[in-house]
């Protein structure tokens, strides 16, 4: 039997991204929150520079509680299922923004509106076939507000492209417009960046820096990033990488209004007969308890919020809470990343330091910022250039054909093209489809005995078409910038991904989506979702931004309507 | 078998299984193979490899990342050592594939090449390896676990783990792995003339773990591939 | 894609004939019959001798593929290519080198091995899974040009010598893997 503790006015499930951001604005208004955490604190001195411990053996990442229960994928209904050795993402206080490359987006105006934008622009029958995709139920301008209010109160650093409307060609000329600057400016250029910069604009493209969650100079009290080479899948050891766990969450503990759990793991969301939310089951080592809430928020990223949706049947939810429309688990994707571009220049690119996030972004080929008359596709990519490269990554490069993976050849090409070597990232425009969707797993199971969550899933035509394109694109800017030889990686499978979107969509309509615009429950009306599960489009870019902006909003709504939603 | 430089009587032997070609060669020839064995250092205790194990891992490392004139290579660099340690901590649940895979390499080595695998020329060896890392030796009665190239691609992995990895684990001794790839070093500050040059800057030699800021306390632990529950 | 120099032969008519047959033979290969062990990944996965006889006068070069139609992907899996081998060489002798800066016996010097199914510049020799025989096409090419760049693979190749085949002929031999026998035995 579960033990009962004393009841809070919300709990929010998972303290990531998106439920770390949401309890600032609920504890300021005097909400008490409890925050249910899988995982643990971790701290900078937990971050060494190290390579075998962060990116060979995935520290921590596996060690964590997503790890036991990795979801399992298939192609569509009549493919085998396989399982990945592990999860890609991590349970902690701050969530996988521990490590994360903490690239900090907005979407674009396109982003919200594709259905109806394509249809003014090339005519409906544009829109891939099998596609579910719907106009999201508010557009941009909705949810500047709250990107704003994201962007200061973690700290973002970027170059604005377009302030109320004002252009400025040192950023971002496709964005949409913002109010403000950001509260810091970007990440520095390195002698590389600067070469690549400077062939995009002799192609006649229009190269600007990327925004950051990451400090480019002393904020809040905390230290600028010392661009040291190992923020890709490391924790920050001078605290610049700017997550919930070292901005809102201790925020909202100083208000006394939070109450953090950690190595908590919840296995049900607790309904009465009325069909509202009463608290949750969690689990911590071998005991089990029972947290009364007046509300709860679900924010255990997109594969377990759809997971503990599905797991949590109930008599007024005999499919799984808020499943009563069969839409728990539809319309997911997850970004279309693959179909990568690798190059090789003549020369030294001093490539060993720096970040992720420090690069040079091109958004020309992105969303509706080209006319696709004549083209085969909607959407398109972002290229993003910067330098990430470590040893042991580096003896596992791909030598171009010109040598094999060891021995006296393999030694002397890494010896002198170790530093010659860029990958670039290409984040492109992914869409709903009918066949692809999440469920539970009906032979797997986690070491609780729960089924885990299953992906069917695969990229359609659009996304193909967009990454041959997009491939086309970064060859060209490489080969612009000296590169002498380029490889091209498979777009892949649509299998787990750190973008994942979808599964609890929101809209409108209930018989197609799982939250209203504000991300409540259709059919629940104390059960917030926050995370990327609720997004409908991904755009060309990371969503972890848009996820805290729409989390932030989430949160207001549920003060701003405390009555009426949970009491 | 010992890394002493080989007897004159061992070269005439190595001749005698090379075929006709190398026989007909002058025994002079013959040396130039064998001679490109780096002095080691000294073997520290074995925690988890038998002393046997630890002498095909050390031949095998020397063969994918020799010692030329390039410079030193995973010899040098102590890789195997850097196995060892991790084989009875962190990856200790990884011993047994040692244990199968490299007896199934020494069988295969005396099944088709007709000697153990340290008692072939260094072009047999190297031609071992390449059946073994395309999956391809894994004949009836060898007795690898599914295909070869599985447990080729943990050896290699770890081979460039031991020799380019942070010499807190054992391995990249003397700092020969990141000299090798003109790695410039663990900073926790760089600044931004570091970065402006197309040159990489001056190399600094240290282990992460020099800094007594970081908490070691975490570095053997396990991923968590070995508490997952079996599918 | 690799870009190609060719050496145009001056003699002028040779891609109009039809090409020439070429007999094909191999001291330790039988048509028809299992490729002996030491050419195989049972064995020391040697290359092995193969010989041939036919060729017009117009032959520049000679290459060679060794493929396995039985493996099912297009064009089957590919073993071996070799090619620049001298227009006066009546053959290749056994095991070629494995390591890329070893030198070429003197009767083929210039030869050049192309990447294989492995990927690599070498021979790597017959390791069928278990249950049936595959078939081994050493195909001959008399060409009449040469000088092909190094590194092509076998669909490199076969552009580079279109229009350039002025005998081809094969030796076709087989190889089959037991399956292993059950535990306990």
């Amino acid at each position: 039997m579960p033990t009962n503790l004393p009841g809070t006015d919300v709990v929010v499930i998972g303290l990531g991204a998106a439920g770390g951001v949401a309890v600032l604005p609920l504890a300021d208004a005097g909400i008490d929150v409890v925050g249910l955490e899988a995982g643990t604190w971790l701290t900078n001195k937990d971050f060494a520079p190290d390579e075998i411990r962060n990116n060979v053996r995935d520290w921590p990442m596996a060690v964590q509680k997503c790890n036991r229960e990795v979801p399992t994928h298939r192609l569509n209904d009549k493919a085998p299922t396989t399982r990945p050795a592990g999860h890609v993402m991590m349970n902690g206080v701050g969530g996988t923004t521990l490590h994360y490359w903490a690239q900090s987006w907005r979407l674009a105006h396109w982003d919200f509106k594709v259905v109806s934008e394509t249809a003014r622009r090339y005519g409906r029958s544009r829109l891939p076939a099998g596609s579910t995709v719907e106009d999201w139920p508010f557009g941009y301008e909705e949810l500047e507000p709250y990107y704003d209010r994201v962007e200061h109160e973690i700290g973002v650093s970027g170059q604005a492209g377009n302030l109320l409307g004002t252009l400025d060609r040192r950023g971002n000329v496709f964005e949409a417009p913002r109010t403000r600057p950001y509260p810091m400016p970007p990440l520095r250029s390195t002698g590389y960046l600067d070469r690549m910069t400077a062939a995009a604009k002799a192609l006649g493209w229009h190269p600007f820096p990327g925004p950051a969650a990451i400090n480019s100079e002393r904020y809040q009290g905390r230290m600028p990033c010392m661009y040291h080479g190992f923020c890709n899948r490391g924790g920050c050891h001078v605290d610049a990488k700017n997550g919930p766990n070292v901005t809102t969450i201790p925020r909202a503990q100083k208000t006394g209004r939070l109450k953090v759990v950690t190595e908590a793991h919840v296995t049900r969301i607790e309904v009465n007969d009325a069909g509202r939310v009463t608290g949750v089951t969690y689990v911590t080592g071998t005991e089990e308890f029972f947290q009364p809430a007046k509300a709860v928020l679900l924010s255990t990223y997109t594969y377990e919020n759809t997971r503990l949706l599905l797991l949590s049947t109930s008599k007024p939810f005999p499919k799984g809470l808020s499943n009563n429309h069969g839409q728990v688990g539809r319309h997911y994707l997850s970004h279309a990343t693959g179909a990568s571009v690798t190059a090789l220049f003549p020369f030294n690119l001093n490539s060993w330091y720096g970040l992720p996030a420090q690069g040079v972004a091109v958004d020309n080929w992105a969303d509706d910022n080209f006319d696709h008359a004549g083209l085969d596709f909607i959407g398109g990519g972002n290229l993003w250039v910067y330098s990430d490269r470590r040893p042991i990554g580096a003896a596992n490069m791909n030598t171009f054909g010109r040598a094999p993976s060891w021995g006296r050849q393999w030694k002397a090409f890494v010896k002198e093209n170790a530093d010659r070597v860029n990958s670039a990232y290409l984040q492109k425009t992914t869409l709903p489809y009918e066949d692809n969707y999440l469920d539970l797993d009906p032979a797997v199971k986690d070491p609780l005995g729960f089924p885990v969550c299953r992906i069917t899933a695969d990229f359609k035509d659009n996304e193909r078409r967009i990454a041959d394109f997009i491939q086309d694109k970064m060859e060209l800017w490489y080969r612009a910038a000296g590169a002498i030889d380029i490889v091209r990686g498979p777009l892949g499978t649509m299998g787990l991904n750190t973008h994942a979107y979808g599964g609890t969509r929101m809209g409108d309509n209930p018989e197609t989506n799982v939250v209203d615009r504000h991300g409540f429950s259709h059919e629940v009306p104390n059960l917030g979702v926050l995370g990327a599960s609720v997004m409908g489009t991904s755009g060309a870019h990371n969503p972890t931004l848009t996820v805290q902006a729409l989390a932030w909003r989430s949160a207001e709504h549920l003060v701003e309507h405390w009555k009426t939603i949970a009491e | 078998m010992s890394h002493t430089p080989l007897s004159r009587r061992d070269l005439l032997k190595l001749a005698g299984t090379a075929g006709a070609a190398a026989a007909a060669a002058p025994a002079s020839v013959v040396p130039a193979e064998a001679q490109r064995r780096p002095s080691r250092p000294a073997r520290e205790p074995l925690r988890a490899l038998t002393a046997h194990e630890a002498d095909l891992l050390d031949r095998i490392a020397e063969l994918l990342v020799p010692s030329d004139e390039l410079g030193p290579g995973a010899t040098e660099a102590m890789a195997v050592r850097y196995i060892d340690r991790a084989l009875s901590g962190a990856l200790a649940d990884q011993r047994d594939a040692y244990r199968i895979g490299l007896e199934a390499l020494e069988r295969y080595a005396r099944q088709t090449r007709g000697a153990p695998f340290l008692q072939l020329t260094e072009t047999r060896q190297v031609s071992l390896l390449i059946d073994i890392e395309s999956g391809t030796a894994t004949g009836a009665n060898v007795g690898f676990i599914g295909s070869s190239a599985q447990f080729f691609a943990l050896m290699r992995g770890h081979v460039m783990q031991g020799t380019f990895g942070d010499p807190h684990y054992g391995g990249n001794a003397g700092f020969v792995g990141w000299e090798l790839l003109g790695y410039p070093g663990v900073r926790t500050v760089v600044t931004p003339a570091e970065q402006k040059l197309l040159s990489p800057p001056t190399a600094v030699r240290r282990s992460a773990y020099d800094n007594p800021m970081f908490n070691k306390a975490i570095v053997d632990q396990k991923p968590a591939g070995s508490d997952r529950d079996a599918d | 894609m690799a870009s190609v120099v060719i050496a145009v032969t001056t003699g002028g008519m040779a891609a109009a004939q039809a090409p020439a047959t070429l007999e094909v033979t191999s001291p330790t290969l039988t048509a028809g019959q299992p490729v002996p062990r030491q050419h195989t990944a049972d064995g020391e996965n040697i290359s092995p001798a193969i010989r041939w006889r036919g060729a017009p006068p117009s032959t520049r070069s000679f290459a060679l593929v060794c493929d396995d139609p039985d493996v099912p992907m297009p064009g089957g899996f590919v073993h071996w290519v070799v090619y620049n081998i001298p227009g006066t060489a009546s053959g290749l002798p056994e095991n070629l080198p494995i390591d890329p800066e070893a030198s070429m016996p003197p009767a083929i010097a210039g030869t050049v091995q192309g990447l294989s199914g492995f990927k690599r510049p070498i021979y790597r020799g017959p390791a069928p899974p278990p249950g049936k025989p595959h078939h081994y096409h050493f195909t001959v090419y008399a060409l009449d040009v040469t000088g092909l760049p190094p590194g092509l693979t076998r669909a490199q190749l076969v552009e580079a010598m279109q229009g350039h085949i002025v005998g081809q002929g094969e030796l076709v031999a087989l190889y089959e893997r037991k399956p292993p026998p059950p535990p306990g035995n």
